[in-house]
């Protein structure tokens, strides 16, 4: 009787060691991945691409750990779910830098929006009282022509800001603010030359 | 006694089953490779810190994709007993990986720099471009639409230039190819425009030749207008005396044909009256014999050949006038001085002076380099 039980037990023994000791941390796994697919409909991929590229990394890190680990006989998926811990709460930073950024290029959007229209009004106070003569008037036309594309450019940028594009808008607005801001610089240069009070 | 030795021999022998049972489970047991697969991932990390997914896009998703075979490999033998696994195929795909993985690391690199190179080179070459633009057609007469093109095709390339600057050199380089295409373009036909006008340069030539020889021989006063330099120049006894800024017609490339099309005439003319006070609303006024038998012959030719509508007039009063100062072309035809120097003008030609109208003094590839 008591053979039979021995051996019993050394059957459940194999069958518990065999069937591993740890099981695999599939929650935190699938909470990670949730966090990660956030943080790109976030935009993490525009705003902070680096980080969301460090993140993901880590996730395929960890992911061939967990392999590895199930891989042997012996399973323990302590160490990668602490690891899957630090992966959540890095995911979960990336959805915040995310969102941090984008307010922030937003905000260097409306900045730049409320400049280049200043810019561009007194460009065309300036442009009413630069001089004229010799290549001035033809400078002047080129210039008129320039800033209409300029303010083309200030529409489209706002286009692309009422979308939530706000890279795209920044990067467009800022094209717009250089050209302005040099047209703004010549007309002066030119007002200065010529003696006429700014 | 016996009994306890039984029960300790056999939980004995039991105990040493099932460690020469996992012993062997591990000794046999096929071994993934871990480290194959590391190096790949290390390898892919690598790849896209280079933006080997922008710029080699090909072999980067190859080598991604053999990583995610790898690992659904890995997981899917993981499944399997332990002695039923086989990792050749995960180990097979590493390696694909890695490789991959590799190579788009360094193409990327390359590529990146290669087109970093070839967009710096594209964004110089655009600027000189841009500044032809401006430097030989800042008043050449084109259409509104054209100079829209051209502005358009200016703020593309500052676009350009504020992406390639914050290294974005996929988007640089469509906004490069879209400037390309609006400023190489009118660059080129306006250039193709100017060469046909300049088929005309030996004609120029000679007539300013015979106008100062006669000037000189004659110790006579004579004017030339220049007008793609916008200048007008005062020669005495084949001598320049005087040199000043001109204001031209509206549309003032080529010859008049007609009434009302805002061209300067082209030819050799004489002043037929001077005019002054109330005889002109332009200050000074010095009226040229434009229409003479030449242009009458040509402008009756044109219409017998209908370049220009039968009803067409051939026009006149053209006069090198005061007025100007103005910096554009301005005029219906006529050539504008400012009053003071209408005045020098006026003080020293007398009716018969010549007056020698021609396109350019200079010839096409001076005016290009000029």
């Amino acid at each position: 009787m008591k053979n039979r039980i021995l051996l019993g037990l050394a059957a459940f023994a194999m069958v518990a060691l065999l069937s591993s000791c740890g099981k695999v941390p599939q929650a935190k796994i699938d909470a990670v991945n949730a966090a990660i697919d956030s943080a790109k409909t976030l935009q993490a991929d525009v705003y902070v691409p680096a980080a969301l590229a460090a993140v993901q990394d880590s996730m395929k890190a960890i992911n061939t750990e967990i392999e590895a680990k199930k891989s042997k006989l012996f399973k323990n998926f302590k160490e990668a779910e602490a690891k899957l811990d630090q992966a959540l709460l890095a995911a979960q930073q990336v959805q915040t830098d995310a969102v941090a950024k984008k307010e922030e290029v937003k905000k260097s959007v409306e900045t730049l929006m409320t400049d280049i229209k200043a810019v561009i009004e007194e460009n065309g106070k300036l442009m009413k009282r630069a001089p004229r003569g010799k290549e001035g008037a033809a400078v002047l036309e080129q210039m008129k022509n320039e800033m209409t594309t300029v303010e083309t450019s200030v529409a489209d940028a706002q286009g692309m800001y009422d979308k939530g594009a706000y890279m795209d808008a920044f990067n467009k607005v800022t094209a717009a603010k250089e050209t302005a801001d040099k047209i703004n610089g010549e007309l002066k240069e030119a007002m200065k030359k010529a003696g006429i009070k700014i | 006694m016996k009994k306890k030795l039984r029960w300790v021999i056999v939980t004995l022998c039991s105990a040493a089953i099932i460690a020469s049972i996992i012993f062997l489970l591990h000794k046999i047991a096929p071994k993934p490779p871990v480290d194959d697969v590391e190096f790949a991932m290390q390898n892919l990390s690598k790849a896209g810190t280079n933006k080997a997914g922008t710029y080699s896009k090909k072999l980067y998703n190859e080598a991604k994709a053999a990583f995610d075979s790898c690992m659904i490999n890995w997981t899917r033998e993981n499944e399997k007993f332990i002695l039923f696994r086989n990792f050749e195929k995960v180990e097979d795909y590493a390696k694909l990986s890695a490789l991959k993985s590799s190579q788009a690391a360094e193409s990327s690199v390359s590529n990146s720099n290669n087109l970093k190179s070839k967009l710096r080179v594209k964004i110089d070459s655009l600027n000189h471009t841009r500044q032809s633009i401006d430097k030989i057609f800042g008043r050449y007469p084109l259409s509104p639409e054209i100079r829209s093109r051209i502005s358009n095709g200016k703020m593309l390339l500052k676009e350009a230039e504020v992406a390639f600057d914050n290294g974005q050199y996929l988007p640089a380089n469509r906004k490069i190819a879209d400037a390309e295409y609006l400023l190489t373009n009118v660059y080129d036909n306006a250039i193709d425009e100017l060469k046909d006008y300049f088929n005309l340069f030996p004609t120029w030539k000679r007539w300013v030749q015979s106008s100062i020889s006669d000037s000189r021989k004659n110790n006579s006063y004579l004017l030339i207008v220049d007008k793609f330099s916008r200048k007008c120049y005062l020669y005495l006894g084949g001598n320049k005396k005087y040199e000043f800024e001109a204001e031209l017609g509206r549309n003032w490339v080529g010859d008049k044909k007609r009434s009302g099309d805002k061209a300067t005439p082209e030819g050799i003319y004489r002043i037929v009256t001077k005019y002054q006070g109330r005889e002109t609303q332009y200050h000074k006024a010095l009226r040229i014999d434009y229409p003479n038998a030449e242009d009458k012959e040509r402008f009756r030719m044109e219409i017998k050949k209908g370049i220009i509508p039968a009803s067409s007039k051939i026009g006149g009063g053209i006069e090198i006038h005061g007025g100007g100062g103005k910096g554009v072309d301005w005029t219906e035809g006529c050539v504008a001085l400012t009053d003071r120097e209408i005045d020098i003008v006026f003080s020293l030609v007398k009716v018969g002076t010549m007056v020698t109208i021609v396109g350019s003094m200079k010839d096409f590839n001076e005016v290009l380099v000029n």
